[in-house]
């Protein structure tokens, strides 16, 4: 997890979501780039963060671009946040015993019976392993680092300008704290009617 | 020591490597090309565990060319670079794998953009602005990020590139005398003597 | 049965006692203009078992100064004994308490005596200086030191620190169009944070909880104490700083 550094987090707020990453990309101790996102769109309302070895992040996302495809066309309807938390899992748990070194962490917005839209958040360890918070999820070098500040900062039910400034103090001052991460910061609020993308100026240092 | 760098400027990407084949302490070869011209309007420089750079950038120059004659065009920059990054990703979960690191750097002629690419063995690959690989990016990044303009001429970038060249030369303990250096922009590949 | 000759084909064996433990909890400070607060959990643990749910780590050393040490438990208790010794053999000595900086010194000079066989513990030393101001002097256990305005150590320093450096020093935060942030935070905002850390850090780490124990070192004629919930005075020294201590629960799962 330390040989290329980086770190992601997602939060729930009042009918949104959060998820945010540092941009970092470095060669151990070298800073190798300074923009290098690790959150991905998955559907219009499913973003995707990973962190750990960054060219098991590429594979994956590669994987997960193909498999959401399959999926889509088969079933002829987009794919639900939970059944995308489940794909992920199973993927990771093909590689059990030669896992992809990647933990990832997910932000969406499901569909509820009554046709409204709920916030999800989910992370997995590196072989699959599920873990459907209620409040935040963290993953990445600087997981500590976030858990004492979103512990801290984080309440039930913000707003999504509210949510957006827990999520980016909670992740700037955390990787400022760390070495493997920082370089920049990337958010994203999903809402019901939109997704608010934001580019975080940060300490280069 | 194995050195290698690259950087983009207004709509052209440099791309340098030393010229040196290295058998343990001894110099075998003082004019080895470590740049492939991939296609018109792509260039790659590789280093690494020797015989396995060779194999390896021959395989890709290979298939590039072989995508070129099937569709009758060539790959853009960054599917070339795709491309590349999963050769080297499928290869190091395999019993032998490549240990590769390549700077590809190509000119975009759909847009008209630059684009340089930084890849490891591993298969991590990253667009740069400019980027180097081996003991050379412990000076040369330093370096770049002080000099380095996105909107330089091609004299200026040259200038910026000799700057890397000639602070390696000083500092590195063992250190290249010679460089290969070779320029994509939207009238294709040539090399360029510094 | 034990049988020599076959150990004797074993070749050699190597043993070795390791003289040190870690014992968990955290402990933090911050300083205010004409105060200071020292805190630290209650919870002693060795791996995952918990020895007790009370044991101090945050020691008065004189009327303005108060000690916390985190890190090997019997070496805190044993370093605390011998500061403590020595601040007493000072006061013999001149007839006064030693100033708050030198005590930080001393402290230096006694981990450092140790270099080659340390104290494992990370010291936090909190109180009023002579000019009246608060102040926070954080120890590596080799004994670099540096004054600052807040630290936190320990098993949820990484927890900790990071909410103090957003929430003390407002980093990555911005003042708002004729605005500017305090230099120095009022006494219950401090505490507040001082509740909030603790209880952000027991709820995500294992090692901390059960108690919590704060001191707040006031300078003579502060006002910033008020009438708070459970706080206790603890002494008024003649050149009139006061010491109160302040306990709190934390979770204890």
């Amino acid at each position: 997890m330390e040989y290329n550094g980086g770190s992601v987090v997602a939060m729930v707020g009042k009918d949104c979501v959060a998820i945010a990453c540092d941009l970092r990309l470095g060669n151990q101790a070298l800073g190798v780039s300074s923009n290098f996102p690790k959150i991905f769109p998955i559907t219009d309302r499913i973003y995707l963060g990973m962190s750990g070895l960054a060219t098991d992040l590429e594979t994956l996302r590669e994987r997960f671009r193909f498999r959401v495809n399959m999926y889509t066309i088969k079933e002829e309807r987009e794919i639900e946040p939970q059944t995308f938390a489940h794909l992920v899992s199973s993927t990771l748990y093909e590689h059990r015993f030669g896992p992809y070194f990647i933990e990832p962490v997910i932000a969406g917005l499901s569909k509820t019976p009554s046709g409204d839209l709920k916030p999800f958040i989910a992370a997995a360890d590196l072989i699959g392993c599920l873990n459907f918070a209620k409040d935040f999820v963290v993953s990445g070098t600087a997981s500590a680092k976030i858990y004492g500040l979103a512990e801290a900062l984080w309440e039930p039910d913000l707003e999504p300008e509210d949510l957006f400034e827990t999520i980016s103090q909670t992740l700037m001052n955390a990787v400022d704290r760390d070495a493997f991460s920082g370089w920049g910061c990337l958010v994203h609020v999903l809402t019901k009617d939109k997704v608010i993308t934001r580019t975080l100026k940060s300490r280069m240092d | 020591m194995e050195v290698s760098f690259a950087l983009t400027g207004k709509d052209y990407v440099i791309v340098a490597a030393d010229t040196t084949a290295a058998r343990s302490i001894v110099k075998m070869k003082t004019d080895q090309d470590k740049i492939k011209i991939l296609s018109p309007h792509l260039l790659m420089a590789y280093s690494g565990e020797p015989g396995d750079t060779l194999q390896f950038a021959e395989y890709v120059e290979r298939n590039i060319r072989l995508y070129q004659i099937r569709n009758l065009y060539a790959l853009s920059p960054s599917a070339a670079a795709s491309w590349i990054r999963r050769s080297l990703a499928e290869s190091l979960r395999s019993r032998n794998s490549y240990a590769v690191n390549l700077l590809v750097g190509g000119f975009d002629t759909t847009t008209q953009e630059p684009h340089l690419y930084w890849i490891d063995y591993l298969g991590t690959m990253t667009e740069i602005p400019f980027g180097a690989h081996g003991y050379g990016s412990y000076f040369a990044l330093s370096l770049l990020d002080r000099y380095h303009d996105p909107d330089a001429s091609l004299e200026e970038g040259l200038a910026t590139l000799k700057r890397c060249i000639d602070e390696v030369s000083k500092r590195l303990v063992v250190s290249p005398d010679r460089y290969k250096v070779k320029v994509v922009d939207k009238d294709g590949v040539r090399e360029v003597e510094l | 049965m034990f049988d020599v000759q076959s150990v004797a084909h074993q070749g050699p064996q190597s043993r070795q006692f390791n003289p040190y433990t870690e014992n968990g909890g955290t402990i933090l400070a911050i300083a205010g203009a004409d105060f200071s607060v020292i805190a630290g959990d209650t919870r002693q643990s060795e791996g995952y078992s918990i020895q007790t749910r009370y044991a101090p780590k945050v020691f008065q050393l004189t009327d303005k100064a108060v000690l916390a040490v985190n890190g090997f438990s019997a070496d805190g208790k044993m370093f605390v004994k011998k500061v403590k010794q020595r601040l007493e053999w000072y006061r013999h000595a001149h007839a006064k308490d030693m100033p708050i900086r030198s005590i930080a010194r001393l402290i230096q000079t006694m981990l450092y005596s140790r270099r080659f066989f340390p104290y494992y513990v990370y010291n936090i030393l909190g109180g009023i200086e002579d000019d009246g101001t608060g102040s926070v002097y954080s120890f590596d256990p080799v004994g670099s030191y540096e004054r600052e305005a807040c630290r936190a150590a320990g098993a949820a320093q990484s927890l900790v620190q990071p909410f103090l450096d957003n929430q003390v020093y407002y980093k990555n935060q911005t003042a708002g169009q004729d605005e500017s942030f305090p230099t120095h935070l009022p006494l219950p905002s401090v505490l507040k944070l001082v509740v909030d850390a603790f209880t952000s850090a027991t709820e995500r780490h294992i090692e901390v909880g059960d108690g919590l124990e704060i001191y707040v070192v006031l300078k003579r004629d502060s006002t910033a104490i008020q009438s708070m919930e459970g706080v206790q005075e603890v002494t008024t020294s003649e050149e009139g700083q006061r010491v109160f201590y302040i306990r709190r629960e934390l979770k204890k799962d």
